[in-house]
């Protein structure tokens, strides 16, 4: 699978890899939502039309409750009277906060675990492997609430709960690739050489999975996105926090989704478009890694 | 026995993690009442809760095995009573709707892996791609809104009308009320399970089609249908093993599902029963949910044998 990374100095690899997922029409629509989404995060502040939180009043002074979309309140406003477009616009700061740090928490687990557990074979193997498969054993989104609901709803703790248990694809599927690498005359030289384990495992088999890797960070954002909607929705979201699965609990709570759809329809947009990019991503980067899919 | 292990390993973590709330269950069950502390020892005492962690442990062990749930905070009841009538409702609607979305999903799946290269494969694989970015929770406000509030064809939740009285003669069939209430949390389920089967099925149908026995089955002239089915029977094995991983994600879509319709399974009792604080239930809602899913893992590694002779288990 990975012949042709092998030889070729790392930093060609990596450009290579980059390269291709822009090249692709699929990828490269992807990286462009990705990219639109981070920066609208990093510039909530600078491009949201109001405060999110603030309350608008009409001219009588009534809340301007379940406002339909207009030139003031481009996406109207809430139950509560604030404005959708903003809250939306300081939602994606909360999933992109949720999907990028979950995300590299699933993969750098993950990754080590199948490194460790491939690399080493034998007894650490069986133990790594037989705790990988309990966590498949969990249901993930109600393990999801009753942890956050126990530790108490917040946004770190959210964070904490979808790393625990979302490593567990990423490590068999790296365990499988450190398998095979293992064997290679390379790998034997490295040890003929006198390099130890920890010198094999980070500096010759790693980058040679790293591809692997990076596919699941495309993918452990789409799901760390998802499970944080989930739980806001459910009413465990962080309450400090606005998120889009918090509009869309309000929306559902308050009963406003019957008559309003510029409260349900725009977040879940978002979502789904946020979502849909990083498995964009994610499946050029699979077809880059898996040369075998091209043709399928 | 891999199974027995992994399930008692997901008990302890259970009760770990069960561990983790501030207080013990007495705060929760009596609030912040005032109670002399010697019937407050007394309490702590006929519940165990005095006793060193180890036995409590392994009195949580003991009692889970003989069925002893204990009772629940919130309804006052043995929890193995709340529990078992909502686990029929959660078993209906989950079953329903994998083993429709799984069926729609092969039909689908094949008939776009045949269809390799032509421009309704490539529609086809785009548009499967959009339910599997949404949120089901969305799916199903938006299904709500078309089909409840907008043509009020189908009720908005729960899951039967307070004293039903059939007005036609076709309500009048036995379980029209039910169906009625199950249709919009199933059809939510399907769109959001069918993707995953139906991606499986049609990768798995591309690689069957290279295989020689299809050639040779176009070289005898057999029918173009009699060779797809062929075709489709064999490219199956994959999606049945991914039908276990599907059941155990499956409960995650089943608790939105049934908290969005109002659905009383075990999926909202547990999200209540959290939100109650009631948690006896909701650690019973949580070790059904997981020994189900263990289980079912178990018996589709045993059901693979009997649907492809050449593996084997020792």
């Amino acid at each position: 699978m990975t012949d042709t990374t092998v030889d070729l100095p790392r930093r060609r690899v990596w450009r290579g890899q980059l390269l291709q997922i822009l090249s692709s029409r699929v990828g490269g629509a992807g990286v462009l939502i990705l990219v639109v989404f981070t920066l609208v995060a990093l510039a909530a502040p600078l491009i949201a039309p109001y405060d999110p939180l603030l309350v608008h009043r009409m001219p009588d002074n009534s809340v301007a409750q379940l406002l339909p979309p207009s030139s003031r309140f481009w996406l109207g406003t809430t139950y509560y009277g604030r404005d959708v477009l903003s809250q939306l616009i300081y939602g994606s700061r909360v999933a992109m906060i949720v999907g990028i740090v979950s995300a590299f928490f699933i993969t750098a687990i993950g990754t080590n675990v199948g490194l460790i557990s491939g690399y080493f074979g034998g007894w650490v193997d069986t133990i790594l492997m037989r705790i990988t498969d309990v966590v498949f054993g969990i249901p993930f989104l109600p393990f999801a609430v009753v942890l956050v609901a126990l530790l108490r709803p917040s946004l770190s703790n959210i964070i904490l709960t979808i790393s625990c248990l979302l490593w567990r694809t990423t490590a068999r599927v790296i365990r499988a690739q450190v398998l095979s690498l293992r064997e290679r005359p390379f790998i034997k030289a490295a040890k003929v050489a006198g390099a130890g384990s920890l010198r094999i495992m980070y500096v010759h088999i790693l980058p040679n999975v790293l591809p692997m890797s990076s596919l699941y960070v495309a993918l452990g954002i789409g799901w760390a996105v998802l499970a944080e909607a989930s739980l806001s929705f459910l009413g465990f979201g962080d309450p400090n926090m606005l998120s889009w699965g918090e509009i869309l609990y309000q929306a559902y709570l308050t009963g406003s989704f019957r008559s309003s759809w510029w409260v349900v329809v725009p977040p879940g947009i978002c979502i789904a478009l946020l979502v849909a990019s990083a498995f964009m991503i994610g499946r050029e980067a699979e077809i880059i890694v898996n040369p075998r899919l091209r043709n399928l | 026995m891999q199974t027995a292990i992994t399930l008692l390993a997901v008990l302890t973590l259970m009760w770990g993690m069960f561990r983790l709330i501030p207080g013990d269950p007495t705060t929760v069950f009596l609030g912040s009442g005032e109670l002399p502390p010697e019937a407050l020892a007394a309490l702590r005492h006929s519940w165990g809760l005095d006793a060193p962690l180890f036995q409590q442990y392994l009195d949580y062990l003991h009692n889970l095995l003989t069925g002893n749930l204990g009772m629940s905070f919130y309804y006052r009841r043995p929890v193995l009573d709340v529990l078992l009538p909502m686990l029929w409702n959660t078993v209906l609607l989950m079953s329903i709707a994998i083993v429709l979305a799984t069926m729609i999903g092969v039909a689908v799946g094949a008939y776009l892996g045949w269809k390799r290269g032509q421009r309704i494969e490539t529609i086809g694989s785009l548009l499967v791609l959009i339910p599997r970015s949404l949120p089901i929770f969305w799916i199903g406000i938006m299904l709500m809104i078309i089909f409840s509030y907008t043509l009020g064809w189908f009720p908005i939740g729960g899951l039967r009308t307070p004293a039903f009285i059939p007005e036609t003669p076709i309500q009048g069939v036995p379980g029209y009320d039910l169906a009625q209430h199950m249709f919009l949390p199933v059809l939510t389920s399907v769109i959001y399970f069918v993707s995953d089967p139906l991606m499986i099925m049609r990768t798995s149908m591309l690689e069957v089609i290279e295989e020689d026995f299809i050639m040779f089955a176009r070289a005898r002239g057999l029918r173009e249908r009699t060779v797809r089915t062929m075709a489709r029977r064999n490219a199956i094995g994959p999606v049945l093993t991914y039908l276990a991983i599907m059941v155990s994600f499956a409960f995650g879509g089943q608790v939105l599902v049934e908290v969005l319709f109002s659905w009383p399974g075990m999926g909202s009792l547990m999200v209540n029963s959290v939100t109650q604080r009631d948690y006896p239930v909701a650690q019973a809602a949580f070790f059904l949910m997981a020994v189900i899913t263990i289980l079912l893992n178990l018996l589709i590694d045993v059901l693979y044998v009997f649907i492809d002779p050449r593996i084997h288990y020792d």
